[in-house]
């Protein structure tokens, strides 16, 4: 009976979660030591919703629903709800997967001393765990080299580190003063804006984030203390989140602390925090600097080189939204419906028909939402950029762009009206609308062209060429007719020439 | 933050260094050289105030080698970041190229044209290049342009191609291009040719008349057999009226029973019409 009881509560609690974040909500973190998190927590605070941990790892399944439950009731009051479970990788009982299915939605590294991660964490279960939709935030810091196992899943995605799986960035033009006078490892940098116009943007925490008086764009600065800078492939699904200033570089600090013998990369080559979205949508984020999520630099006091004054670093509202991209809270798009018609005065409009005639015209409209945070808001497509629709068959015929025409409170709609064109054939309606920081989305709905039928030709008499083809067989019926009648009726005439025309 | 044994020596070096005075980073005796495969160019000079007003230009098979002294605080001293920027004005990219500095500040780099990265090897802008001279401490790194690189390319040699990586983006508009309609021919052109294919009727009865034709008979047929004429030249009549009727609006099912019956009236009444017709012309009177 108790274990019913607790297998309902289970289930309740379980459909309540899925709907509390589009990209479900068990986190777990990996880190050197469980104790390590209290260095982190306000990161962890602001993901959980609350300032204590709770008793997840407690085997008796009824205690851990009441928690859960109890847990659920906070965080849908404060927090972002995501339900966090620490590990070290020496953990035996840790496994991302159970069964065939993932034990956890979203996977945070945290810098760890060893040089491997264990058997329940080689690069081939993290692959597999990628390409099970599950996501990756993934910590690094200058001070501890990379375990190698992360450092071979970076490889598959043509993400680089430096050489000896060790770096550190330094930049003696964009230090702070304040903590890093000597060493120059605390880069401040002021927040990125997006990647190119057309791009939104998701990091630069310039609206309601930013808290008063720091609108200003010089003075929305993030510390990035102690980081190692990657170098990324030409691979369309990475993108750069906060790349390096111009007069940053890497060096080994252990090597070449006195001379840089081989340079690993500089300027802006250098990627700070970067960014993978999978073919599958799965979202994988390396941030160079673990201590840029640590309490210390929270809302840190920094002091830019040649400046007086000092300024708040945005740290926790960078992290806030690095977090948020990589598990799934924001730039997750939900393709509601798709609608397409004939759009032709007098004929049957009804939706989504099999079939269409070349020639026709159609109206076709894809209903958009994004998940913002908590919630579905409507979608609006960047400035500069286009949704568009491309009406193909093997090649596109057409490809254009779709406009917003309804708004709603939850979605947008996008519509176009065009002329199919003048070939028969099985055609997609195509939207295939992939951009960096946006999941993917790919709606194809296949429908015949079909000829014109006989009877949907213009009449001949409409067409002024045929006119005289017309007239000809006027001509022929009424030589016809008054043929019958003479050759009927017709009497000999009445002189000696008996031979007429029949 | 901890520090090895390696980085202590200098940090306490430029610690005192910095204690000093707000030192910053500078250069001095710095030149620039073409090289060229068979012979090096001349020495240009060049200074932190006095940059290079020409631009340099490397062929292919070209370097450029930089040398100068870094100092610090006047000083000559070894900067932990001494590099040799090329920066493209027109897409912002750049590349590196670390100088090989001594301990007393004596630094050179050999910027080969071979060693570019494809994308400012293939720029179209010259090439700006700077200095950056900086290190830890509390000295002002130094970061200035210096001179600028034009690229000559060689007309004999293959071109470098540089293909752009795929990057997701909005794709350009297609607008399908219909197939032209049919064109007709002038509307005249065709009126006229209506009007020649019509006048052919009365040119017909023209003839006809010419020739004797004549009606004279029908009163006779109509006397001898009026319903069978009747109905015989009425079903030719109305056959070319199923006819026009098909072209106009019916369906080949909707036509076929009709034609059967005016056919079958046809045939019944033309049985006797032309019975009539032949026996006229067996009394010799056609």
């Amino acid at each position: 009976m108790r274990s019913l009881v607790s297998f309902l509560l289970l289930a309740l609690v379980a459909s309540v979660q899925a709907i509390s974040s589009s990209g479900g909500n068990r986190l777990l973190v990996i880190l050197e030591d469980v104790a390590e998190k209290a260095g982190y927590s306000k990161f962890f605070g602001d993901l959980e919703g609350m300032r204590k941990s709770l008793p997840y790892l407690l085997p008796r399944p009824n205690v851990r629903v009441q928690a859960a439950s109890h847990h659920l009731l906070i965080a849908s009051a404060t927090g972002r709800g995501f339900d966090i479970a620490y590990e070290t990788p020496k953990s035996e009982s840790l496994s991302l997967f159970h069964l065939g299915e993932r034990s956890y939605d979203h996977v945070l590294f945290l810098p760890t001393k060893a040089k491997g991660l264990g058997p329940n964490l080689t690069p081939n279960i993290l692959l597999e765990f990628i390409n099970a939709e599950g996501n990756i935030l993934l910590a690094l810091s200058g001070s501890t080299p990379v375990p190698s196992s992360l450092v071979s899943v970076l490889l598959e995605f043509d993400i680089h580190l430096p050489t000896d799986r060790q770096g550190l960035v330094v930049d003696h033009f964009n230090y702070d003063t304040a903590s890093a006078s000597e060493k120059h490892d605390v880069l401040l940098l002021p927040t990125p804006g997006p990647l190119r116009p057309d791009y939104k943007d998701f990091f630069s925490l310039s609206s309601s984030d930013a808290p008063d008086g720091r609108e200003r764009a010089g003075e929305r600065v993030v510390a990035f203390p102690n980081g190692v800078g990657q170098t990324l492939g030409q691979g369309s699904l990475l993108s750069p989140i906060l790349r390096a200033p111009s007069t940053s570089y890497s060096y080994n600090p252990k090597e070449e602390s006195e001379t840089i013998d081989d340079l690993f990369a500089s300027g802006s080559q250098l990627s700070l925090v970067s960014a993978l979205q999978a073919r599958n949508s799965a979202r994988f984020t390396v941030v160079g600097s673990a201590d840029m999520l640590s309490d210390k630099w929270f809302d840190a006091s920094v002091k830019k080189v040649g400046e007086k004054t000092s300024v708040k670093t945005l740290n926790r509202d960078f992290a806030k939204a690095v977090s948020g991209w990589t598990f799934g809270e924001i730039g997750v798009l939900r393709v509601n419906w798709v609608e397409h018609h004939l759009n032709e005065e007098g004929l049957s409009n009804a939706s989504n028909p099999k079939i269409y005639r070349i020639k026709n015209d159609v109206t076709y409209s894809i209903s958009l939402s994004e998940y913002s945070w908590d919630k579905y808001i409507p979608f609006t497509v960047p400035e500069n950029d286009e949704l568009q629709l491309e009406f193909s068959m093997l090649s596109p015929f057409h490809r254009l762009k779709l406009n917003p025409t309804i708004s709603s409170e939850d979605s947008t709609t996008y519509s176009v009206s065009f002329k199919l064109p003048d070939q028969h054939g099985i055609f997609n309606f195509l939207v295939n609308y992939k951009r960096p920081f946006l999941n993917n989305v790919f709606e194809k709905n296949t429908v015949s062209v079909r000829h014109f039928a006989h009877d949907e030709w213009p009449r001949s008499f409409v067409i002024s060429g045929a006119w005289p083809w017309i007239a000809g067989i006027g001509a022929t019926v009424t030589g016809w007719l008054a043929f019958c009648a003479v050759w009927l009726y017709s009497a000999p005439p009445a002189t000696g020439e008996s031979k007429k025309k029949q | 933050m901890r520090f090895l044994p390696s980085f202590v020596a200098p940090l306490v070096l430029l610690a005192a260094g910095a204690a000093q005075a707000a030192s910053s980073w500078s250069f001095d005796d710095a030149t620039v050289q073409v090289n060229a495969k068979k012979a090096a160019g001349a020495k240009e000079k060049f200074s932190e105030t006095n940059q290079l007003s020409h631009p340099i230009a490397i062929g292919n098979t070209d370097s450029v080698k930089v040398l100068l002294v870094a100092k610090d605080g006047g000083k000559g001293k070894r900067p932990h970041q001494a590099f040799v920027v090329l920066k493209d004005e027109l897409s912002g990219l750049e590349a590196p190229f670390p100088m090989t500095v001594k301990e007393n500040g004596k630094a050179v780099v050999d910027i080969k044209y071979v060693d570019l990265p494809i994308q400012l090897a293939t720029s179209t802008s010259p090439l700006k290049a700077s200095v950056v001279l900086a290190s830890f401490g509390s000295s002002k790194g130094l970061n200035k342009p210096i001179f600028s690189v034009t690229l000559k390319t060689d007309p004999n040699a293959t071109p470098p191609v540089y293909e752009k990586p795929l990057r997701y983006g909005k794709r350009e508009a297609i607008d399908h291009i219909f197939r032209a309609d049919p064109k007709n021919p002038p509307k005249i052109i065709s009126a006229f040719f209506v009007l020649a294919v019509l006048a052919t009727v009365p040119a017909l009865f023209v003839g006809w008349l010419a020739l004797g034709a004549n009606v004279s008979h029908l009163q006779r047929a109509l006397r001898d057999a009026p319903i069978a004429h009747g109905v015989f030249f009425g079903s030719l009549v109305a056959l070319e009226g199923v006819f026009y009727l098909y072209y106009v609006s019916w369906t080949l099912f909707q036509v076929l029973p009709v034609i059967g019956v005016v056919g079958a009236a046809t045939f019944l009444s033309g049985v006797k019409a032309l019975g009539e017709v032949q026996s006229r012309r067996l009394a010799g009177e056609r």
